[in-house]
């Protein structure tokens, strides 16, 4: 029996299938194998792996912290909907993280984080010292307000351009994403809400064209 | 120990979200101990049809609520079922992974056997765990997505009589309303206003009525009844609900007429087997059209076979015929690992030649 509660955290919501335990704040194992496709079969095998590497079992569990995202749809939904299934069987609360956060993680002050949203968009967060904005979709051109003299740290995709724009300084993120959730998980497991997707973009759909006829009596 | 297997089901291939608790002990009939699904018409209504990625957004957050609910009417714990049963395609495949992304965890955290299935093969199998009826029986597979005749020889012996080569009969209600102006789920509602018509008044066409096989085709049929309503449009400046009505009873009339004749050649070729105790079942939501169903009906009787309409609530999709099917599968000794795959595509029948779908993915169902 650990000492202290081993929490699980994992993430597919970009090209990767990521994993790490954590206990304490501690990153006791860390895995990330870098793939397009194929997170659904490998997911599930790769987290037994990382359980295996500290010679524990699911049931030594006591959270699950998973990816929402912002980022793939179906690769955050790959891992919330396990986290979901995982959390329902073990008795155990699965915490949702956004990639935005957890990107952030340990960085000091105010930090501007920030995501590849594709057709030239960001998903972009400030985050820190007790305020910052709401994950959201814009581009680099239509940045959310940072305050004054914040001096924030950028980290994430298009962060050079940020900076240039709100007086901010680059930085990378300090763990994985895998590893930043499941600490984060650690943090917040007491009373957490199921996870569910942080997909900020609407799901792509247009009302039909054809509005049917007009009907006479 | 008794031979009595209890298996948790989960199903999302299309737009509902499902999952039910079914008990079976050789000898005896099988008990549906709970079975839950929830729609999602109301999130697909303002677009005219199911959103594959508004149902896949929809499956990720209610799966494990079905599961939960399901498992609370049976009065069971994860610990007292024997497996896991999900759909594991063919379907939408965002849907059809929310569902076996979640079972993987159910089945992790509970250490119960993981079990895919078949969506087909749940409808397919509806039969025997409604009537427990035996081998080998025909089967009408007519719904939104899917129409095709199969030969159910066992638990994974189907062959494809014939199919549709365009829409799926479902499919074709579902516009037929749209041109109608009438609400969806269409099929219900074109139903009830054919009920007011005359079937007789507008000369729709039987598509491929004219070729031997069990092949069918309804993407015509809806084209022909997009000009006969333009032509009403054009001459009474709209559609006066009266040649709506007739407009309806007469597409319900040609589609009733393709599945009978269709239906009594499968009939012929199913009776040379000379089952022992011959019978037709049907399932998906078309065979809740009474029109359609008295028409195989007396095709059935002619044959000198029984015809089977499982009960509505195991003819449209739900999760007790994959928890069946599961069960099925996993007395025979099924067991799949945690590297199952969702598959789009998945034919019941892989010696037929494909009708759908026959690119480099394989066909589609």
């Amino acid at each position: 029996m650990p000492p202290e509660p081993l929490i699980l955290g994992f993430d597919t919501s970009a090209a990767h299938c990521a994993a790490a335990l954590v206990s304490g704040g501690k990153v006791l194992t860390h895995v990330r194998e870098d793939m397009a496709r194929g997170q659904a079969e490998r997911l599930m095998p790769l987290l037994e792996e990382v359980l295996a590497d500290q010679g524990a079992t699911w049931g030594d569990l006591s959270a699950i912290g998973v990816g929402i995202g912002p980022g793939n749809f179906t690769g955050i939904r790959i891992s919330v909907a396990a986290a979901r299934g995982l959390a329902l069987s073990l008795g155990i609360p699965a915490v949702g993280v956004s990639a935005l956060e957890a990107q952030a993680h340990g960085l000091p002050g105010v930090v501007v984080s920030s995501l590849d949203a594709r057709r030239e968009m960001l998903y972009l967060q400030v985050l820190g010292d007790g305020g910052g904005t709401g994950p959201e979709l814009c581009s680099v051109e239509r940045l959310p307000e940072v305050p004054t003299g914040a001096a924030p740290l950028c980290v994430g995709h298009m962060a050079d351009e940020i900076a240039a724009r709100c007086a901010g300084t680059v930085t990378a993120p300090t763990v994985e994403p895998a590893e930043a959730i499941a600490l984060i998980a650690e943090t917040r497991r007491n009373g957490a809400a199921r996870p569910a997707p942080l997909y900020i973009r609407p799901a792509d759909a247009a009302p039909p064209r054809d509005a049917g006829p007009v009907i006479l009596p | 120990m008794s031979d009595s297997l209890t298996i948790l089901g989960l199903e999302s291939s299309c737009d509902d979200t499902a999952a039910a608790v079914v008990r079976h002990a050789p000898g005896h009939p099988a008990e549906i101990l709970a079975s839950v699904v929830v729609g999602q018409t109301e999130l697909h209504e303002t677009f005219g049809g199911v959103v594959p990625e508004i149902a896949a957004r929809a499956h990720t957050e209610k799966l494990d609520l079905a599961v939960e609910e399901a498992l609370d009417r049976a009065g069971l714990s994860l610990a007292q079922v024997d497996a896991i049963a999900v759909t594991s395609g063919p379907g939408l495949i965002g849907g059809v992974l929310a569902g076996v992304m979640c079972a993987k965890g159910l089945s992790a955290g509970s250490g119960k056997p993981l079990v895919g299935v078949n969506h087909l093969a749940g409808h397919a199998l509806t039969p025997r765990l409604t009537d427990g009826i035996a081998f080998p029986y025909l089967m009408l597979l007519v719904s939104g997505g899917h129409c095709q005749f199969l030969l159910v020889e066992g638990l994974d012996e189907f062959t494809r009589l014939g199919g549709t080569i365009d829409d799926a009969p479902g499919e074709a209600f579902d516009k037929a309303a749209k041109l109608m102006g009438l609400p969806q789920p269409g099929g219900p509602a074109v139903e009830e206003a054919a009920h007011r018509g005359d079937p007789a008044r507008f000369a729709f066409p039987r598509p491929l009525l004219d070729r031997p096989g069990c092949d069918m085709s309804f993407s015509g049929l809806k084209t022909a009844l997009l000009r006969a309503r333009d032509e009403r449009v054009a001459a009474e400046g709209g559609l006066r609900m009266g040649d709506r009505d007739d407009l309806c009873a007469s597409f319900q009339a040609a589609v009733a007429d393709v599945l009978a004749e269709k239906s009594r050649r499968a009939l012929k070729t199913y009776m040379e087997l000379s089952p022992p105790s011959p019978v037709i079942a049907v399932a998906g939501g078309v065979a809740a059209n009474m029109t359609i169903r008295a028409a195989l009906e007396s095709v059935a009787a002619a044959a000198g076979a029984e015809f089977l309409a499982p009960p509505l609530s195991l003819c449209t999709d739900n999760a007790a015929m994959i928890a069946w099917a599961g069960l099925e599968a996993f007395r025979a000794g099924q067991r799949d690992g945690m590297d199952l795959s969702a598959r789009p595509r998945w034919p019941l029948d892989r010696k037929s030649p494909a009708l759908l779908g026959s690119g480099k993915k394989g066909a589609k169902a």
